[in-house]
């Protein structure tokens, strides 16, 4: 526990444990672990964390504990517990869902009757909706499907000072108030904690196939790319992946299972000469994989969709001047994820390359995975926002003492 | 009040021509598409670029003028009704095109630009601007963001806020800032996800991007008669159960059926519940699925069944679809459009308890919804020059949307909160949902000049603590309490 606050370990371990039960308090180095039960056992917590100036770090499954800014949080606040799928108005297609309930345990839920949050995030089976939601992950599906943004339809937080507060409702279409869901969505824990969000729902995509088509350079691609998203196909996710040996942009389109056929025969007429072949849903893990090598950097990276295919092949031509092993996916919508592993000045300097690379076309790159070598030499945001001051106000509103993950976000808010 | 060295200040800004402070010319702008609310500007100004609309702004700033931008003002809650003595903002002069980028699906306008424009400007490249709302010819963008417009195809392609990356603001200090930006996923807070749907609280966009969406291969739409409102909510119901996205779901009953023919003959069978349904995509795929809907109208009793033949027919269904508010002018001297969203399934219960309501008073109500979302758009018809009608029917559109938020719905689905349903958030959300969106307020406009005195239930002052309900003393003490 920081020397700043004015209580001993011992005395916030006595009073979290007298909101939560004393079996749901431990300690973890020198940061007490609380696990709440419910909505109003987080705003006790929090108020006592506020009128004593503890740093809580709300915490899910901890698969992405390691993004943004280092944080050293006297209190974690896990949120585990709260895993219950609350409603599920499968009639009218959305449902209800605690923080702390696992991606996958949700969506077996869900597919009971043939339906899903339209969002395929990292490590599904660990991760949690809040901790999903807090850092705005998404994955392939978000060129059919949109973003959390577009998927959250209302959420219970709870503020700094204990305040419980909803947002939107159990309705899609609601205009009614400001939507502060989606200024929690992304906010990396900085705002408030997430309790209970309301998703809208899709019915499952049951007749799915994905195609592939390989190249020895990503170039190769960009204009059958460009013509695939000009076409009135709709796919459900595009993503092209890039490594030192070769590259491959895969396809998956949903539809009456009559008409795949033809969908085959019309994306074989844009990609002429290059052949496209069946290949398996295995290929949608690639960007899961990308975060297996502990001792990789992982980079956000977000370019302009028709910059994907140029990006993906400079980077893999920087490598290779720099003998540095890059791998790349990335999504149709310019949404990349990308993993170094080389020499840490020469991992730094392609980090800089990328960022100067990226700055007229309004792109970004957030660094997610750092290996601990690294930590405290790269920018993890970069932001450079003309916002940024209006950011830090909204914080300071919400949260004036600086308990929620201080330090973790854009600016070290 | 203005006074004679505020309007040389605001000349300074905006140049004489763009300057309205002529009595007659201000009440031009004394009200928005809510026109049972007028208030009399101080004045008016027109700026041409962002720029302008901060030199406007930080004159506001600088004396606590209040200001209130307004794009068409087609708005349907008040949005835009000014504050008195205080400044119009008509983005009206800001209405170009800046950038195309197919390659990229995007569009930068200005916010005076019209919603059906921005269709225009990218149709023959095969694409369009999904958000549709019924006013979409003559309404601007700028108004759509603040907003969060939706229209009949929000179904399935999504509001205004799915479609705008990026925004320039000029924010309640004057200050000019870019929200988000052209790529997904900006570091940083999602402000332009706040932004949107804020009814012009939390400044005055200057440039928009938006996503555009490619046009698909075939539309194809269909009307069913059916005998009951009941029937065509259950096909609803069946549509979604087969997992159909359909881009548009909408149900008329036989008043505005009725008051739509009146006014553009759009040639719909006469029944008691007329269901469109529109589905979109690959050729192959909207026909297997338009007869699985066929089948489906059928089961449900539909007698007449009728898929239009030509694009012509199509938009002439669309036409008597969208022209219903006005229409319902036909069949009624006065009239209340109202906006509530209830969960799909509640759909026939709230009906006949409307039905039911309305009988009580002695009034009608016409029906039209967006059946697919919940949205829907009870119009209740009364006579001003029967004394005591219109409190009714102002009455009874108000219980309609408690009626809404009590089975779990909204106030509204598009037409935003304005000067109209104040109270009625405050039916929606308790005191510390309030107070958590009045932070997001107080950062972005801290002494409330940015259309003030609209959407929350009450005027708030940024200095107000904000946080869990306190009780009175007196009501701690026993002695008295707060309803």
């Amino acid at each position: 526990m920081s020397t700043s606050a004015a209580l001993t370990l011992e005395q916030g371990m006595a009073h979290l444990a007298s909101i939560v039960g004393q079996e749901h308090v431990r300690l973890h180095g020198d940061t007490i672990v609380a696990s709440p039960a419910d909505t109003q056992q987080i705003a006790e917590i929090l108020r006592f964390a506020d009128a004593n100036r503890l740093a809580v770090m709300p915490i899910g499954s901890g698969s992405k504990q390691s993004w943004g800014n280092p944080v050293e949080p006297d209190v974690q606040l896990n949120m585990t517990r709260l895993d219950a799928l609350h409603e599920h108005a499968w009639q009218d297609m959305t449902c209800t869902v605690q923080a702390g309930c696992s991606w996958a345990a949700m969506q077996a839920e869900l597919a009971q009757h043939g339906q899903m949050v339209a969002l395929d995030p990292l490590w599904p089976e660990r991760a949690t909706v809040g901790g999903i939601v807090a850092s705005n992950d998404s994955g392939a599906l978000r060129l059919k499907f949109g973003g959390l943004r577009d998927l959250i339809i209302g959420m219970t937080i709870v503020l700094a000072d204990g305040t419980i507060a909803k947002t939107g409702g159990k309705v899609v279409k609601n205009v009614a108030g400001y939507d502060l869901h989606k200024l929690m969505t992304g906010s990396f824990g900085t705002l408030g904690v997430i309790a209970e969000v309301n998703f809208r729902l899709h019915p499952l995509e049951d007749h799915t196939r994905t195609w592939t088509a390989v190249a020895p350079d990503a170039a190769i691609f960009a204009a059958p790319l460009r013509a695939l998203m000009d076409s009135q196909m709709t796919p459900s996710s595009v993503q092209l992946r890039t490594s030192k040996q070769a590259c491959a942009l895969d396809i998956r389109i949903a539809a009456q299972p009559e008409c795949l056929d033809e969908y085959a025969a019309r994306i074989q007429s844009i990609f002429g000469q290059i052949a496209i072949a069946e290949s398996s849903e295995a290929v949608w893990q690639a960007r899961q994989q990308l975060f297996d090598k502990n001792d990789a950097v992982v980079l956000k990276v977000s370019v302009l969709p028709s910059e994907l295919c140029s990006i993906s092949a400079e980077l893999q031509q920087w490598a290779a001047a720099e003998a540095l092993d890059i791998a790349t996916v990335g999504q149709a919508t310019g949404l990349m994820t990308v993993a170094l592993h080389g020499a840490p000045d020469a991992e730094i300097a392609l980090i800089e390359r990328l960022r100067a690379r990226l700055t007229d076309s309004g792109g970004s790159v957030v660094a997610l995975q750092i290996p601990d070598s690294l930590r405290g030499r790269i920018d993890v945001w970069n932001c450079h926002s003309n916002a940024l001051p209006l950011m830090r106000e909204i914080k300071r509103r919400f949260d004036p003492n600086r308990i929620l993950n201080p330090g973790r976000f854009v600016g070290n808010i | 009040m203005l006074t004679p060295s505020h309007i040389t200040e605001l000349r300074a800004a905006v140049g004489a021509e763009g300057l309205i402070t002529e009595q007659s010319q201000l009440q031009t702008y004394e009200c928005d598409g809510l026109t049972n609310f007028r208030v009399l500007p101080g004045a008016v100004v027109l700026p041409c670029n962002a720029q302008q609309v901060q030199a406007v702004v930080r004159f506001c700033a600088r004396h606590k003028v209040p200001f209130v931008s307004r794009g068409a003002g087609t708005g349907l809650s008040g949005g835009a009704l000014p504050a008195a003595g205080g400044i119009v903002i008509s983005l009206a002069r800001m209405n170009r095109i800046l950038e195309v980028d197919i390659a990229n699906r995007l569009v930068v306008v200005e916010p005076g630009v019209i919603n059906a424009h921005v269709t225009q400007r990218v149709a023959s490249q095969g694409y369009f601007y999904a958000p549709d709302p019924s006013s979409q010819s003559v309404c601007t963008i700028g108004g759509n963001v603040a907003e969060n417009s939706g229209g009949a195809h929000c179904l399935k392609y999504g509001f205004t806020v799915t479609h705008v990356l990026a925004l320039e603001v000029v924010l309640p200090s004057g200050e000019l800032v870019q929200l988000g930006s052209p790529t997904l996923d900006a570091p940083g807070y999602d402000l332009p996800g706040v932004f949107v749907g804020s009814e012009g609280t939390l400044g005055v966009a200057t440039k928009i991007t938006l996503r555009i969406v490619k046009r698909p291969e075939v539309v194809q739409t269909l009307l069913a008669a059916f005998d009951s409102i009941q029937a065509a909510g259950q096909t609803v119901s069946d549509i979604i159960a087969a997992r159909m996205l359909p881009s548009a779901l909408e149900i008329m009953d036989a008043l505005s059926i009725q008051a739509a023919e009146a006014a553009v003959h759009a040639h719909y069978p006469v029944c008691n519940g007329l269901l469109l349904v529109e589905l979109d995509g690959p050729r192959s795929e909207v026909e297997a699925l338009m007869r699985e809907v066929q089948a489906l109208c059928r089961n449900n009793g539909a007698w007449e069944v009728r898929v239009a033949q030509s694009e012509q027919e199509r938009a002439l269904v669309w036409k008597g679809r969208k022209a219903a508010f006005a229409a319902v002018g036909r069949i009624s001297p006065n009239y209340i459009v109202q906006d509530g969203v209830i969960p799909r399934t509640a759909l026939p219960r709230l009906l006949s308890e409307i039905d039911r309501m309305a009988s009580a008073e002695g009034l009608r109500v016409a029906n039209v919804f967006h059946a697919g979302d919940g949205n829907l758009h009870p119009l209740v018809l009364y006579d001003r020059a029967i004394l005591g009608q219109e409190e009714k029917a102002l009455d009874l559109s108000y219980r309609i949307l408690h009626l809404c938020v009590d089975n779990g719905g909204s106030i509204t689905g598009e037409h935003g909160v304005g000067k109209e349903k104040q109270e009625a958030l405050g039916y929606m959300f308790s005191e510390p949902d309030l107070a958590t969106m009045q932070l997001v307020r107080c950062a972005f406009d801290p002494e409330s000049i940015a259309n003030p005195d609209k959407v929350f239930p009450r005027p708030r002052l940024c200095a107000e603590k904000p946080g869990p309900y306190t009780p009175h003393p007196l009501e701690t003490a026993g002695i008295a309490e707060i309803f």
